[in-house]
Parts: C-alpha cells; structure tokens; sequence
C-alpha cells in the first residue's frame, strides 16, 4: 500500500515539475534544461533547513520555494542578453556548475547526498496523507497556471510568441513576462523538491543532472508541448510506465538503464511521428 | 493642440551607412505628414527611431515637451505607437485578442491577476473589449471580431493593423504604408478613419510610396532622401520641384509607383 | 616558489592531454560551423566509439588497427545514419533550435543508457594498462602517450587543415558553411557537405577519445561532460572559427592544468563553467575579438527593411 501511495506521490511531483517546465517552455518559449537545478535548490534548501534547524516543514519548504525563485530571477538578469541556442547553453552550463559546488561541498553531502532528512508526518496513515497534500498542491499548481494562461496575461504572452517585436511596439515589457514566467516555473519546481525531500526523506546530486532533464523533458514532450493536459498525461505515463518494468523481476542494475532506454526511445518516437505529444493537437503552433 | 512630437538633430549610422543624417522635424497635432523619398532614404529608419526600434547615434525626440527616450515598450506606453510594412499581426490569434494586446494600460496582463481575477480586472477587459468593438464598428468589420486575423483578406487585415494601433490611444501615430495594396471600399475606410484621428488631435506621420496616396490624405508632406530632408510643402509643391522629381519620381508616374 | 621544472611538467603534460580536448572541440567546431548544429550528439558517438574499442581492443583482443578501424567505421556510420534519418527530418521541418537540442541531448542519453546496460557503469579504459613508457627530457617526464598523443592530434589537425585548403569536398564544405543556400545555387550540395563534416567529425571523436580511454577510465555518462567542455572552447574559440576554438581548446586545458597551482583539484571542473558563463555572459553574441580579420559582411539590412 505505502508502495502505491509512493508511486502517487511521484506522479504528484513530476506533474508539477512538467507543469511548471511545461509553462516555461511550452508557453513561455524560453530556452532552458536547467529546470532540475531548482528542483534540487528546492531539495536541498528545505533538506538543510529540516536537519538544520527546528524549523517547521512548511517554513523549510516555502524556504526552497524562495530560494528557487530568487535563484531563477538572478539566472534570467544574468542571462538576459544570450539568445537562443546559446541560452540553452547558458542554462545546461548553470545546471552542471552548480551541482558540481553541491558535489564539491561538504555541507551539502557531496557525492552521497543527504540522507537524514527528519520525519515531519509518522504513523500508519503517512503515505496517504502526504499523497494528499501533493495531490492538491499539484492541482493548484496546473489550475493556477492553466488560469494564467487562459486570461489576459496568456494572451499576451501568445502575443509575444508571435512577434516579440510587435508586441514590445504596443507597450507589452518581454522581459517582465519572461521573468514572471520564470520564476513562478522554477519556484513550483522548488516546491516539488521540497516535497521529494520531506517524503523520500534522500536526496543526491545525481538524482538532479542531465538525466533528470531528460525525463521532465521526455514528459512534457510525450504529454504535448503548451498544453493543459499534456504534462499530466505525460507524467503519468512516465512514472507508470517504468513501475511496470519492476514487475518483471529485473535486477536492479539493469531497471535504470531499461527505463532510461524506454524514455529516450519515447521522445525520439515523438518528436518525429508526433510532435505535438499524446494530447496536442496537429496545428498547435507552440513548438514543432 | 499643438506640437505632439519634435525632433531634433537626429543622427544615425549602420557601418558605411547614414541613415539619419542631422534630421529635424515636428509633427503638430492635426497634421497628416506624408514621409516620402526613394527606397532606402531613411523613412522607415526614421520610425524605428522614433518608436525606439533602434537608439540614435546623437538627438533628442521630445513627446509633448517631454524627451522620448527608452525601449520601445517604454514608448508605446508614452502614447507613440506605430504600424509595420509588414503588419505584423499576431497570427495565431483573433481579431479581438490582436487589439487587446494593444492597450496602453494593461492591469489584467499580470500573471498574479490573471490567476485570481479580481472585480477591476474584469471591468478592464469590459472596458477595452467596448473600446475595441467601437473601433471594428468604426471600420465596418465588428463581424470579424472573432476570426483568426491571418484568416481574412488583406485589405482587412491592413485595416485591423491600424485598429490594433489605435487601441494605444496615443497622441502620436507613425504609418508604414498603411494603404499599400488596399484599395476600393477599404482604402476609403482607412482614409477616413486617419483623417478622423487626426481631427481628434492625434499627429500622425505616413509614409507612403504611393504620390496619390500621399496627395488623398496629408496635409503636408517631407521629402527624404539618403538620410536627410530635403524639403517641406504641400504635396503639389513637392511633386513640381524639378531636382526631386529627378531624384525620386524620374520617369515613373506618380500614380504607378507602389 | 615554484621550481620551473615542475612548471615544465605542468605545461608539458598539460598540452599532451589537451590533445583530446583539442579533437573533440574540432568536431564540435566543424559541425557547428558547417551545419549550424549544436551537436550534442555527439556524446552519443564518443561513447559508441569508445565501447567499440573497448570491447574489441580489450575484451575480444583483436589487433589495435582493427579495433580502431571498425570504432571509426560504426561511429561514422552512426553519424551518418543520424544525419539523414534525423537531423534532415527536424531541417526540412524547420524545427527550432530547442528541438535540435532536445534530439541530440536524447539522442546521447540513449546511448548512454544502451552502453550502461551493455557494459556496465564501472570505468573502463581501452587497454588493461594505462601506462606507457616514460623518458625524462631536462628534468621533465615525457611518456610514450604523451608523444602519441601530441603527434596524432598535430597530423589529423594538418589534415584537416589540407582538406579544408586544397580539396574540392573541403572548399564545398566551407562554401555550405558561409551560405548554403547560395551554395546550392551554385550546385554545391549541402547534403554531401554535411556528410563529410559528419565523417570527418566522427574520426576526430574516435581518436580523441581513443587517446582519453587509453590514459583514464570512461563510464558511458563520461562523454555529455565531455562534449559540454568542448563546447566551452568552442564558444572561447569564436563561433565558426575552427582552428582558433582547437587553441581555445589547448589555453582551457592549460587553465585547468596551471590551476592546480592554486586551488584543490575536485574544484578544477568548475572553472571551466565558470569561463562558460562569463563568456556567455559577457559576449551573449560570441567573442567579438575574434572577428578581427573576417571579411566585413555587407551593409547590414537594407535601410527600409531595418529593424522589421
């Protein structure tokens, strides 16, 4: 049972780090692989803070979200010069470096990690119980954005995947959206990482590199670049889909590699049969 | 009434190229100025500085007494907004959608608000739906509304390009070939539409190519060429001065070239 | 004070080992200038070429010359089958530069993950023994595989330099490279240009990283970094600046190598992210100093099109 409320749980956290990546991507058009990195700041900084101190667990994890979006808005000023290709550079470079510096400090655990992240929830009911809190937190995560999106400021921003030119000609700030956008995707990917760490209660640097990347990419991909539904279809799939390979009774040396093999294959199947992902439509002109 | 926009010693260079050489001008509220000269005089360069597409080597623009200076975001919301060659209509979206992403105030467009509407930002979007509905009605084009701009033919498209720019409800109007290949009942429509926002107390500034387009609708009009300005009149004037006549119009009849 | 001979040392064995660094920044280099592709695909090559050398040299114990032939031939064979079945698939499409790089980077993750469940994550190298013999030249110590090392990076540099100059496939390349529509009105044709940077590419990668499996152990997520660090010198380099991205290549690596010097190594990695975002930083549109002696490009836009 605590086996299923732990796939759940999974699920509840890669829809919301599809989600937001989803937002800055799909609809924001910003070139970016880095989104692990604040999904580990979020880790780390509520990790840190629950060993650390006698915080309480939401005080640490609003602590992650801060420190995301603090992170994020330093990035995008820092960056805000470098277009396109270099940009996705930029971002892989900022991901890698920085965890080099968590793999390189000792208080962060270096290579191992942080594995004494204090319990916030005991008893028999935990697993649901924090099932439930992700649950709806990764609802109010998509229904927030999917509001954005839908109103005034979404139009806008359509307005500048357009023409950024025009749109900067009729008053609208590109930066101000891009920096909105930004910061609220990498802020909700440090609210799933502080929910990764109070639940799994271990976190590694590994857990945050190009890998991690790959498969919040190959979900919003698979799910449908600039769509509502996509990343949660996406994340679905993508977290069920390798529980799947548990049952076959492999030996734990070949599980990571088989499902990294399943993801890769997935998201070349779909960038060149499907583009638009499982829910998007043909003419969707977001991204193909 | 009185002066909107003065420019005054504006100097630009690309490389080898003087795209600006030492230009002074003011646009008066009520004017039409029509903005002509041969391909690669400077006109359209002109607007670029103007709107803040490109930053002047040396210059200053004044907006109401005041210097226009900053990103074109910062301009348009001063209340200077332009129209392209090209239109540059936002494709994927409607007709209604275009001219409300051209407010110049715009309290909806924040993530935060968009998120949890409140009461005043829903009475914004009223209120610049009401503008918008006004202005197609205007135009004789409220049944498109809700079409997707790239859908609908040209004319109609040029004409919604200038809608979308009147949204901004500023005092300064610069057009980029407004009536290029719009013709009959459109090009009527449009003429008075500019000749209407003029009397209200706009400037506006056209550049054309067309010599009839320019004679139908300015007041008075600039002849550029190579950077500079060469003379100011009436359009008559202009279009009787020997040295210009050979420098732009040549052989070709006014009438042909567009 | 330092003693000058362990300087001698540091400069020595640092140029030896930016040989490989300077081979797969020259792929790097020659692809994106060519094709305009970020090929971070290529990670996916260097570890393909590895395991093939790997797997014949040490495992099946063939003979070196064919061990490394038949890496060169699958990993250009690999190229090429990802050049045509993909990478012209995303160009005719017109794809945007995110989805270039989504493909390459996934592209790279699957081989990564193939040699992982093939091979295994414990570090191999290509020969049992990284040891070679060692001479000291004036209090310097210069081994076998640094010599190795040096010459074939200098002969392969020399021919491409030959190929670039003096072939007609060479010139094409570079025609493409400049415009390729204009290129194809001339009948040069792109596709065969692309190819050939494509094969050139892939022998560069197998003897880079031949030269690195023969001197420390390769697991198969050893090549992204590796590909990121060529794509440092590349930037440094100046875009489309082939042969000064290989000194870029050389200066980071004697960077890195000098640093010891002055900080402990774990964090000597971190140095070469930090030139990547300075660089970027800095100059977000590439290194302008290096465009000193480029032919000026013609007046930018015409006047009337200026900003639209």
């Amino acid at each position: 049972m605590e086996y299923l409320a732990s796939a759940g749980m999974l699920i509840g956290i890669y829809i919301i780090l599809a989600a937001s990546y989803n937002l800055i991507i799909g609809y924001g058009g910003l070139n970016t692989i880095a989104h692990p990195i604040f999904f580990a700041l979020g880790a780390y900084t509520a990790a840190l803070l629950g060993i650390g101190t006698t915080l309480p667990s939401v005080v640490c994890v609003l602590a992650g979200i801060g420190v995301a979006v603090v992170a994020s808005v330093a990035l995008a000023v820092t960056t805000l010069r470098i277009e396109g290709d270099y940009l996705l550079i930029a971002s892989l470079g900022f991901q890698l470096g920085l965890l080099q510096l968590v793999n390189n400090f000792e208080f962060t655990g270096g290579p191992a990690g942080l594995s004494n992240i204090p319990v916030t929830i005991t008893g028999p009911g935990r697993g649901w119980l924090y099932l439930l809190i992700c649950a709806v937190l990764a609802v109010v995560v998509v229904w927030l954005i999917w509001r954005a999106m839908a109103g005034p400021f979404g139009r806008a921003v359509r307005a500048m995947r357009d023409d950024e030119l025009a749109c900067a000609a009729l008053g609208r700030s590109l930066f101000t959206m891009k920096i909105v956008i930004f910061a609220f995707g990498c802020g909700a990917a440090g609210l799933a990482g502080g929910l990764y760490a109070y639940y799994f209660q271990y976190i590694s640097p590994e857990q945050f590199n190009v890998a991690q990347s790959a498969t919040i990419l190959t979900m919003v991909v698979l799910g449908g670049i600039g769509t509502t539904w996509g990343p949660l279809v996406g994340a679905f799939v993508l977290v069920a889909l390798p529980q799947a390979i548990t049952f076959m009774q492999l030996p734990t040396s070949l599980v990571g590699p088989l499902q990294g093999i399943i993801f890769t294959v997935l998201v070349i199947l779909f960038l060149f049969l499907r583009p638009y992902g499982l829910v998007g439509k043909r003419e969707a002109g977001v991204a193909h | 009434m009185g002066e909107i926009l003065r420019i005054e010693n504006l100097c630009k260079q690309f490389g080898g190229i003087v795209v600006a050489d030492d230009i002074s001008l003011t646009l008066d509220a009520g004017e039409i100025v029509g903005l002509i000269g041969p391909n690669g005089a400077g006109k359209t360069s002109l607007f670029n500085l103007i709107s803040g597409v490109v930053q002047p080597d040396s210059g200053r623009i004044f907006l109401q007494g005041r210097p226009l200076e900053g990103p074109l975001h910062r301009r348009a919301r001063a209340g200077v907004v332009r129209t392209w060659q090209h239109m540059r209509l936002f494709r994927s979206m409607t007709v209604i959608e275009n001219m409300l992403v051209a407010t110049r105030e715009y309290p909806g467009e924040s993530m935060l608000r968009s998120m949890f509407a409140t009461a005043s930002v829903r009475r914004a979007e009223a209120e610049a739906r009401a503008r918008a509905m006004d202005l197609l009605a205007r135009m004789g084009l409220t049944q498109t509304a809700d079409n997707i701009v790239v859908d609908l033919p040209f004319g109609q498209q040029k004409l919604i390009g200038l809608a979308r720019a009147l949204m901004n409800d500023g005092r300064c109007l610069l057009l980029d070939e407004p009536m290029a290949g719009v013709e009959g009942s459109n090009y009527e429509t449009m003429q008075r539409i500019v000749r209407d926002e003029a009397s209200a107390g706009r400037a506006v500034c056209v550049v054309e190519h067309n010599v009839s387009f320019i004679k139908d609708l300015c007041t008075h009009a600039v002849f550029m060429a190579q950077g500079k300005i060469l003379q100011r009149g009436s359009v008559d004037e202009l279009t009787r001065s020997r040295e210009l006549t050979e420098l732009y119009f040549g052989t070709v009849d006014a009438s042909v070239d567009a | 004070m330092t003693d000058p001979v362990i300087l001698l040392q540091i400069l020595w064995t640092g140029i030896a080992m930016s040989s490989y660094f300077v081979l797969f920044t020259v792929a790097f280099a020659l692809t994106l200038k060519v094709e305009k592709l970020w090929n971070f695909a290529q990670a996916g090559l260097m570890g393909i070429a590895f395991y093939t050398m790997f797997y014949t040299l040490n495992a099946a114990h063939w003979p070196p010359w064919l061990g490394v032939t038949a890496a060169v031939v699958l990993t250009a064979a690999v190229s090429i089958a990802v050049e045509v079945w993909a990478i012209a698939v995303l160009r005719r499409r017109h794809s945007s530069g995110l989805i270039f790089f989504i493909f390459t980077l996934i592209f790279s993750q699957l081989v990564a993950f193939v040699l992982t469940l093939m091979f295994g994550t414990e570090p191999e190298t290509i020969f049992p023994s990284v040891m070679s013999p060692v001479r000291i030249v004036g209090g310097v110590a210069v081994s076998d595989w640094d010599l190795q090392a040096v010459g074939v990076t200098l002969v392969l540099l020399a021919l491409l330099y030959g190929l670039i100059r003096y072939t007609r496939d060479g010139q094409f390349m570079l025609a493409v490279a400049d415009n390729d529509k204009l290129a194809e009105i001339y009948g040069i044709s792109a596709k065969r240009a692309y190819l050939l940077s494509g094969i050139v590419a892939a022998v560069l990668i197998c003897a880079g990283i031949y030269l690195y499996g023969t001197r420390a152990g390769v697991t198969p997520d050893v090549p992204i970094g590796l590909t990121l660090t060529a794509v440092i010198a590349t930037l440094v380099g100046g875009l489309g600046r082939i042969f000064s991205a290989a000194i870029a290549a050389v200066g980071l690596a004697l960077l890195q190598s000098f640093s010891i010097l002055f900080i402990p190594a774990k964090w000597q990695a971190l140095l070469l992210y930090f030139v990547l975002f300075f660089a970027l930083v800095l100059f977000p549109r590439g290194i302008p100093v290096w465009r000193i002696g480029r032919p000026k490009p013609l007046a930018p836009m015409p006047v009337t099109q200026a900003g639209e």
